[in-house]
């Protein structure tokens, strides 16, 4: 997947921070090192980076930073910082996962952070348009993940379609995917939903902080 | 239980663990990994597994085959450590080689420091010579040049690099360096900072805010967001206002 890319320079200065900041949440590992692209350009090395994500993680440090110190910050939003032993019992009340959420629910109590995250990333799938029997698919493919859900940097899963013709009948077929960018599907397949398992992670992790 | 303190003064060999001290002053091998209060190495001192210690002091030759996890470590003598060195507050006035990263709050070079990947802190301080193959990074980067150092990219707030000219000016910097006069100096392909300040140092790009380059500087391209200073004795090829 090609990602709008932002020279460093222009995170500075739309963002307001300086130099010192970008390094210093860079070495609290605030921002991923996966996140620092660099590329040759005319007047040399820059450094450049997936646009959304920088700017979305720099807008959650500046508005959390008020309150609590970077340290405290790194467990909330650095992807290697998943909590670690947690159990929660009422996903439905964390807005990544809603009621929206409750048909993918699959025991009463008891969802560890990485289940969460497939609960979630379920919801994105609905809230995007698929089926619940879709929806219930990534669920099941993402929940036994625990290691690749607490690191989740560049992981995406998604739901493909391919439609088989034969003898006059047509059977679509849908499959789900996890796996590390950049992903390929064959030519007569088709993405049907693609979930970014970082961000999503991320929204469980502001969401679980929220409610605490 | 109260952990045990084991000193090699000989030729002897030590199984991992925990103890409370360790001190070699003999030769010795620690064959797992260790978990002490205070390392002491002033003879030599050969880890095989990962260190963590709360100090850890090298006088004489000391090396650490995996990775090293300390609140202090100062090596007056020679250190390597193959693997990443996590230090809180390191000082090195010997010769120290780390094969992976330094990370620490505090990192104090007079001797001779040598780094594989980055180097990351939040004061870094050198009087000494370095070679960082990676990112030096931290908040305060104070360097006086003594012989040539090098590292990939320097990236921070305030970065002040000076030449350690014994002239101190009243001599041509550029001359001095001209001429080989043991006046340090430093090459990276990038420094970044919001406060630059940098002196005999080549570089093919500086970035930052107030950017001042002294004597003695061959840059290539210098891009300022709000005041550039250039010495008559530097050379800068493109200056480019943001």
């Amino acid at each position: 997947m090609d990602e709008d890319l932002i020279a460093k320079k222009d995170v500075l200065e739309q963002a307001g921070i300086s130099y010192g900041q970008l390094y210093r949440w860079k070495r609290k590992g605030l921002i991923p090192e996966a996140w620092f692209i660099r590329k040759a350009t005319v007047t040399g090395q820059e450094t450049f980076f997936p646009k959304e994500k920088i700017l979305s993680r720099i807008a959650q440090i500046q508005s959390l930073k008020e309150e609590q110190s970077l340290d405290e910050l790194v467990q909330v939003l650095a992807p290697e910082a998943a909590p670690e032993a947690m159990s929660w019992d009422s996903p439905a009340t964390l807005p990544p996962i809603g009621a929206d959420g409750r048909k993918l629910l699959w025991k009463e109590s008891g969802y560890t952070f990485a289940e969460l995250v497939a609960l979630a990333s379920g919801v994105h799938a609905l809230r995007s348009g698929a089926r619940p029997a879709e929806a219930k698919l990534l669920v099941d493919l993402l929940r036994t993940e625990e290691a690749v859900l607490r690191t989740p940097t560049g992981v995406t899963a998604l739901l493909g379609e391919k439609t088989l013709e034969q003898e006059g009948f047509s059977v679509r077929l849908t499959l789900g995917v996890l796996g590390r960018e950049p992903l390929k599907l064959d030519r007569e397949s088709r993405v049907k939903h693609r979930t970014d398992l970082e961000k999503i992670a991320e929204q469980v992790k502001l969401a679980l902080r929220g409610v605490a | 239980m109260e952990r045990q303190s084991v000193s090699i003064a000989g030729s002897g060999r030590l199984a991992g663990g925990e103890y409370a001290h360790v001190r070699i002053s003999g030769s010795g091998r620690v064959e797992g990994d260790v978990v002490a209060q205070e390392i002491r190495v002033s003879g030599a001192g050969k880890f095989h597994g990962n260190v963590k210690a709360k100090e850890i002091e090298v006088s004489g030759a000391g090396k650490f085959a995996g990775r090293v996890e300390a609140d202090t470590l100062e090596t007056s003598g020679s250190c390597g450590i193959e693997g990443d060195a996590d230090v809180k507050e390191f000082r090195s006035s010997g010769a120290q080689r780390v094969g992976g990263s330094l990370r620490g709050h505090y990192v104090r070079v007079s001797g001779i420091l040598s780094v594989a990947r980055d180097v990351e802190a939040d004061v870094f301080t050198s009087s000494g010579k370095f070679e960082i193959g990676g990112l030096l990074s931290a908040d305060r980067v104070e360097v006086k040049l003594v012989g040539d150092s090098r590292a990939r990219e320097i990236g921070g707030e305030n970065i002040d690099i000076r030449a350690s000219s014994g002239f101190n000016f009243g001599f041509s910097l550029t001359r001095g360096l001209r001429l080989g006069f043991g006046i340090g100096t430093l090459a990276v392909s990038e420094i970044e900072g919001d406060s630059v300040h940098i002196e005999a140092t080549t570089a093919d790009v500086v970035r930052g805010k107030t950017v001042h380059i002294g004597p003695g500087c061959r840059i290539g391209r210098v891009e300022y967001a709000e005041s550039l200073d250039v010495h008559a004795e530097a050379e800068v090829k493109e200056r480019v206002k943001q």
